[in-house]
C-alpha cells in the first residue's frame, strides 16, 4: 500500500490533494454555466459574485475551524444578528469604529459561552449551539424592538465599497481573512493542534496538547466571525434587520462540507472551504440569470451537497482515507 | 506434579452438559484460540484459568455465542451446537455474567430481568415476571436483596449480578458463565455470591468461573481447565487435589527459554524518579518504587491490578490522591500531560489506534507530535528538530523519503508503534513510560523495540515499562515491580524471577487486606515481626510483612522478598516442622510458623512471627487466631 502511494505520478499525486479536487468542481461549475448563460463571463458579473460570497464566506472560515474540531456552530446566523443589533444601538453613541468594536466582542463573547459548555462541561456542540441559536435571535427582536434599524452614519457604507488595491474592501477582507485563517490552521502551534484534536482527541490529550484551550478558540473565532460577516452585511445595505442572516448556518455547513471537510473534524482546509462557498454562490448566480425559478435553488444545493459528500467517499475510499 | 495426575484421573461420572474439542479462533493476525478443550457437566462449578491473554475470555464468548468459532467441535447435550448469537445461546440454555454488566440501565431490575422476554411477541405480564422473579430470588436465598422496582443504574456492582444471574434463571439457563465474577466485589459480597453459585450448582446446574484469583479457585470450584496461549494445557483437573503452586505451574508452563538477554541490575546509578504511596482512585491505591537513570523496570501484574492506571497518575492523565513523587530529588506532580512532558516525562499509551495515532496526520506530523505540545512558540518549530528526525530514522531503518509524507495507517502495527516510541525519543526525556509497548507486534519488531528501548537506557533514560507478558518482562527489564489489587507488593531483580514466581505474586489475593491487619497485631502485641509466606522447595515467598521495632527480630526479608532458605536470618526455624517456637542456632531469633489451610483444605503458605527475646508468647494462642481468620477470610 505504502508503496502504491509512493509510486504515484505527479499528476495523480495531486489529485490526491482534496483542495486540488474541489477546485477541478469548481472549474466544472464555472465552464458550464459560462456556457450556458451569455451574462455569466461579464466582469460586472464576477465581482457580483465575489461580492456575494463576503458574507456566507467569513462566516463559513469560522465554522471551519469549529468543524475541525469535530464540532458543529449553529448559532452563527442568529450570532450575526444579535452582534449586528448591538452594533446598531451602539453607533450612534460610539462611532462607526466603536460600533464595530462592540459587534466583534460580543460575537466573541458568546462564542466562549458555547466553546466552555461545549469543552469544559462536554456538552454537545449540536445541542448547545442549537440554545444559542434560539436566544440570540429572541434577543435581536429585544434589543431592536422588532424594527429595523436605519439610522446608520452614511459613512458606514466606505466600509464595503472603499477599493483596497483596486479591490472592493469587502472582498478585500474575505480574502485577507481567509489567508490569515490559511497560515494559522498550516504553520501554528494552535492550527496543528485543532486538526489534531478533531482527528484524535484522546491521542491529542495524552501527546500533552492543550485540548480544552484548543477546543474553546474555534467557537470564538466562528462567534467573532459571524460578528464581522455582520459588519459588513449591515454596511452593504445600510439597515439591519433583527432577521439578519437567518438559515446562514446551513449555508456555511454546506461550504464547508462541499469544500471537503468531514463532520467527524480533524480532515478539510479552510481553502476548500472558500472553493465550496465559490461553488455555492455561483450555482445560486447561475441559476438566477438562467431564470430558473428561486424555489429551485435549494433543490440544485441540496443535491449539489449530497453529491459532494457521495463523491468524496467515492474517491477517499480508493485512495486509502486521503 | 503427582497430584496433578492423580486430579486426571478423578473425571466425573454424569453425562457432560457441554464439550469442547479444537476450538480455534483467530483475530486479524492474531491466534486467540489455538486448539481450546473444555467440558462441564451438570451440577459442578468449574473454573476456566489462565494468565493474560490465555484465551480464556474468547472461549467463554464462543459458547455464549457472542463470537463464532473457525474450527473445532461444540456439543451441548451431546448435539452439535453453533449459536448465531448471544440469543441462540441464551434460548438453548447458556447464560453469561459478564465483568461489564450487559444490562440496560435505565430500565428496572424486573424489565432487565426479562429483556429476552420483550422480543417475544403477545402481551407482557408484568404480574407474572413479578411472581417469577420473586420465585427466581428466593431459589437463590436473595429475596430481600433486591429491589425490583429500581432502576439498575442506581444498584451497586453485586446487586447489578445478582441481575444478570436472574436474567439467566429467567430463561431457565442450565450453564451459566461468570466471567470474573468477584473482581469489583467486597469481602462481604463475594461470599454471597459463593453462597448463590453453590445454591445453583445444588439445582443441577453447570457453572463456569474465569478468574485470576486462585484463592478463590481453589475455594468455589469442583474441577478446573488450565489455558495457556490458546491452548488448553489441563482439561478437568480435581481442584481438592491441586495447590497453588501446581495451578501455576500449568499456567504458566514449563519451557522457561530465556530468548531476552536480561539487563544488569542498574546499582548505584542515580534514582530518577522516586514514588511512595502514590493514590489514584479507584484503581491505584498504594504504589511505591524508585527509577534509576538508565534502567529499564518492569511493571508486572494482572490486567485490571492498576497498572496502566498508575501510568497515567505519573503523566498527569488521572488525577492523585495521595503520595509522594520526586522527580530528581524534587518534589513533582503533574496536573496535566504538557507539564509532565515539559519535566521530561513521555508515555506511549496502551491504545495505538485510540490514543497515539492521529490518523489525518502523515508520518511526519504524527512523529512531531509530541515536540509540538512541549514547544512554546507560537510556530511549529518542525525545522528545528529535522536534523534530530533524520539520524532518528536511519537508526530505525525506516525510509525516510517514502515515510514522512504517507499516512500511519498504511503500516503495520509494529512500524506505527516504532514511529509512536520515536516520537517520544525525538524528545530526549528523561523518564519513558511505556503500556504494553509491543502488544499486536509481530516478533521481528519486538526485537527492534527492544533494540530501541535498551539504547535510550544506554542513553541515560529511565523506562518503565507496563507488560502482560511476563517472558517479556523478565527479558527486558533489570527489575521488575509487582502491582496486585492496585498496590506494590514486591520490587525485585528479575534475576531471581521466573513466569511461575511472577504469576505467585500477581495473583491478587482476597484474604490480603485481613492477613495484613493480623500481621500487625501479631508484630505489635509480641514486639517482633511478623509475615505471611509462600514455600516452594527451598524458596520462601513473602508475600507480607509487618514490624521493625526491634531489629533483633528481623527475619532477613521483606515484602516482596524471594530467597532461599539459607539466605534468610530464621534458616533453622523454616528447616523444622511448625507449631512450635524454634530458636535459631546462634539463639537470637524464635520463631513460630503456623500454617495456613483453606477450609477446605488447600495450603495458603505459614504465617510466621519471629521474636528476638523471651518470653515467648503461647504458640497455641496464635495459632487459634490464625485459624480464625482462615474460617473468615479464606
Amino acid at each position: 500500500m505504502s508503496e502504491t502511494i509512493a509510486r504515484l505520478r505527479p499528476l495523480r499525486r495531486l489529485a490526491t490533494r482534496l483542495e486540488i479536487r474541489m477546485l477541478g468542481l469548481a472549474l466544472v461549475v464555472f465552464v458550464t454555466l459560462s456556457a450556458a448563460s451569455p451574462f455569466f463571463l461579464q466582469t460586472n458579473n464576477l465581482l457580483n459574485l465575489l461580492d456575494q460570497s463576503v458574507v456566507t464566506g467569513i462566516v463559513s472560515a469560522g465554522m471551519s475551524f469549529v468543524i475541525l474540531t469535530g464540532g458543529i456552530d449553529l448559532s452563527v446566523g442568529s450570532v450575526l444578528g444579535v452582534t449586528a443589533v448591538l452594533m446598531g444601538l451602539a453607533m450612534p453613541h460610539l462611532g462607526i469604529l466603536g460600533g464595530v468594536l462592540v459587534a466583534v466582542a460580543a460575537g466573541a463573547g458568546i462564542g466562549l459561552f458555547s466553546g466552555v459548555l461545549v469543552a469544559r462541561f462536554d456538552l454537545a456542540s449540536f445541542v448547545v449551539t442549537l440554545g444559542v441559536m434560539a436566544i440570540g435571535r429572541s434577543l435581536a427582536y429585544i434589543f431592536s424592538g422588532q424594527n429595523s434599524i436605519s439610522d446608520l452614519p452614511p459613512g458606514f457604507n466606505d466600509l464595503v465599497y472603499t477599493p483596497i488595491l483596486g479591490i472592493p474592501s469587502n472582498v478585500a477582507t474575505l480574502l485577507a481573512l481567509y489567508v490569515l485563517a490559511w497560515l494559522y490552521l498550516t504553520f501554528t502551534k494552535g492550527g496543528r493542534t485543532i486538526y489534531a484534536i478533531g482527528s484524535n482527541r484522546e491521542a491529542a490529550r495524552a501527546a500533552g496538547l492543550n485540548v480544552l484551550a484548543y477546543s474553546i478558540m474555534p467557537y470564538v473565532v466562528s462567534g467573532a466571525l459571524a460578528a464581522v460577516a455582520g459588519v459588513l452585511l449591515s454596511a452593504q445595505i445600510l439597515s439591519i434587520d433583527p432577521l439578519a442572516g437567518t438559515a446562514l448556518e446551513l449555508d456555511a455547513i454546506a461550504a464547508v462540507v462541499i469544500g471537503g471537510a468531514s463532520l467527524a473534524g480533524g480532515r478539510g482546509s479552510i481553502i476548500g472551504t472558500l472553493i465550496g462557498v465559490l461553488i455555492m454562490v455561483m450555482i445560486r448566480n447561475g441559476l438566477n440569470l438562467l431564470g430558473v425559478s428561486p424555489f429551485w435553488q435549494g433543490s440544485a444545493i441540496g443535491g449539489i451537497i449530497i453529491a459532494a459528500v457521495l463523491a468524496e467517499r467515492l474517491v477517499s475510499a480508493r485512495t486509502g482515507g486521503h | 506434579m503427582a497430584d496433578v495426575a492423580a486430579a486426571r484421573e478423578a473425571a466425573p461420572a454424569s453425562a457432560p452438559l457441554l464439550q469442547a474439542s479444537g476450538i480455534e479462533k483467530t483475530f486479524g493476525q492474531t491466534r486467540a484460540l489455538a486448539g481450546a478443550a473444555f467440558d462441564v457437566v451438570a451440577g459442578e462449578v468449574h473454573g476456566l484459568l489462565g494468565a493474560n491473554g490465555a484465551g480464556k475470555s474468547t472461549l467463554s464468548r464462543v459458547i455464549s455465542g457472542q463470537i463464532r468459532r473457525d474450527r473445532g467441535a461444540l456439543l451441548w447435550r451431546g448435539v452439535n451446537f453453533d449459536p448465531s448469537g448471544p440469543r441462540a445461546a441464551l434460548a438453548a440454555g447458556i447464560g453469561m455474567v459478564m465483568q461489564e454488566t450487559s444490562l440496560a440501565p435505565d430500565l428496572s431490575v424486573l424489565e432487565n430481568i426479562f429483556l429476552p422476554d420483550l422480543a417475544r411477541p403477545g402481551r407482557l405480564s408484568r404480574r407474572s415476571w413479578r411472581m417469577r422473579a420473586e420465585a427466581i430470588l428466593a431459589t437463590l436465598g436473595q429475596t430481600d436483596s433486591l429491589p425490583l422496582a429500581a432502576e439498575v443504574r442506581r444498584l451497586s456492582a453485586a446487586q447489578r449480578q445478582l441481575v444478570e444471574i436472574a436474567k439467566a434463571l429467567a430463561v431457565e439457563a442450565a450453564l451459566i458463565i461468570f466471567d470474573e465474577p468477584t473482581t469489583s466485589l467486597s469481602p462481604g459480597e463475594v461470599e454471597r455470591l459463593f453462597d448463590v453459585m453453590a445454591r445453583l450448582r445444588a439445582s443441577g446446574r453447570g457453572l463456569v468461573f474465569v478468574s485470576h484469583r486462585l484463592e478463590e479457585v481453589l475455594a468455589i470450584t469442583d474441577r478446573v481447565t488450565v489455558m495457556r496461549e490458546g491452548r488448553t494445557v489441563a482439561q478437568g483437573l480435581a481442584t481438592t487435589r491441586l495447590s497453588q503452586a501446581d495451578i501455576v505451574r500449568l499456567m504458566v508452563g514449563q519451557e522457561l527459554g530465556h530468548v531476552h538477554q536480561a539487563r544488569v541490575a542498574a546499582g548505584a546509578a542515580a534514582p530518577v524518579l522516586a514514588v511512595r504511596g502514590l493514590r489514584a482512585p479507584p484503581l491505584v491505591r498504594d504504589v511505591s518504587f524508585t527509577l534509576h537513570r538508565g534502567e529499564i523496570l518492569g511493571l508486572g501484574g494482572l490486567v485490571g491490578a492498576g497498572r496502566s492506571e498508575t501510568l497515567e497518575a505519573l503523566f498527569g492523565l488521572r488525577a492523585k490522591t495521595a503520595g509522594d513523587i520526586h522527580l530528581h530529588g524534587r518534589p513533582f506532580t503533574a496536573r496535566h500531560p504538557a507539564q509532565a512532558i515539559r519535566a521530561g516525562l513521555a508515555f506511549v499509551p496502551e491504545d495505538r489506534r485510540g490514543q497515539n495515532i492521529v490518523p489525518d496526520f502523515s508520518v511526519r506530523e504524527n512523529l512531531l507530535l509530541g515536540h509540538l505540545s512541549a514547544h512554546r512558540g507560537f510556530g511549529l518549530g518542525y525545522r528545528a528538530r529535522e536534523a534530530r528526525i533524520k539520524a532518528l530514522l536511519a537508526r530505525l531503518d525506516l525510509p525516510e523519503e517514502r515515510l514522512l509524507d504517507a499516512n500511519m495507517l498504511v503500516f503495520s502495527g509494529g512500524m506505527q508503534q516504532k514511529i509512536i516510541i520515536a516520537r517520544w525519543l525525538l524528545l530526549e526525556p528523561k523518564v519513558l513510560l511505556l503500556d504494553e509497548p509491543t502488544k499486536g507486534v509481530d516478533i521481528g519488531t519486538r526485537a527492534a523495540i527492544y533494540e530501541m528501548l535498551r539504547e535510550a537506557a544506554d542513553a541515560g533514560t529511565a523506562i518503565l515499562v507496563v507488560s502482560s507478558d511476563f517472558e517479556e518482562l523478565l527479558g527486558l527489564c533489570s527489575r521488575i515491580l509487582v502491582i496486585s489489587d492496585g498496590a506494590t507488593i514486591a520490587e525485585m531483580p528479575s534475576a531471581v524471577l521466573d513466569e511461575a514466581k511472577l504469576t505467585l505474586f500477581a495473583a491478587p489475593r482476597s484474604s490480603m487486606a485481613a492477613t495484613t491487619r493480623l500481621l500487625g497485631e501479631l508484630a505489635s502485641e509480641t514486639g517482633g515481626a511478623a509475615f505471611w509466606a509462600l514455600r516452594d522447595g527451598e524458596r520462601l515467598f513473602c508475600l507480607a510483612r509487618a514490624g521493625d521495632t526491634d531489629p533483633g527480630a528481623d527475619p532477613g526479608f521483606g515484602t516482596g522478598a524471594t530467597p532461599l532458605f539459607g539466605e534468610t536470618r530464621i534458616a533453622a526455624a523454616l528447616g523444622q516442622p511448625p507449631g512450635t517456637f524454634v530458636a535459631e542456632p546462634d539463639g537470637r531469633r524464635h520463631t513460630l510458623l503456623v500454617p495456613v489451610h483453606s477450609h477446605r483444605g488447600h495450603d495458603f503458605g505459614v504465617i510466621g512471627v519471629c521474636i528476638a527475646r523471651p518470653p515467648l508468647p503461647d504458640a497455641d494462642a496464635i495459632a487459634r487466631r490464625v485459624t480464625d481468620l482462615v474460617t473468615h477470610q479464606m
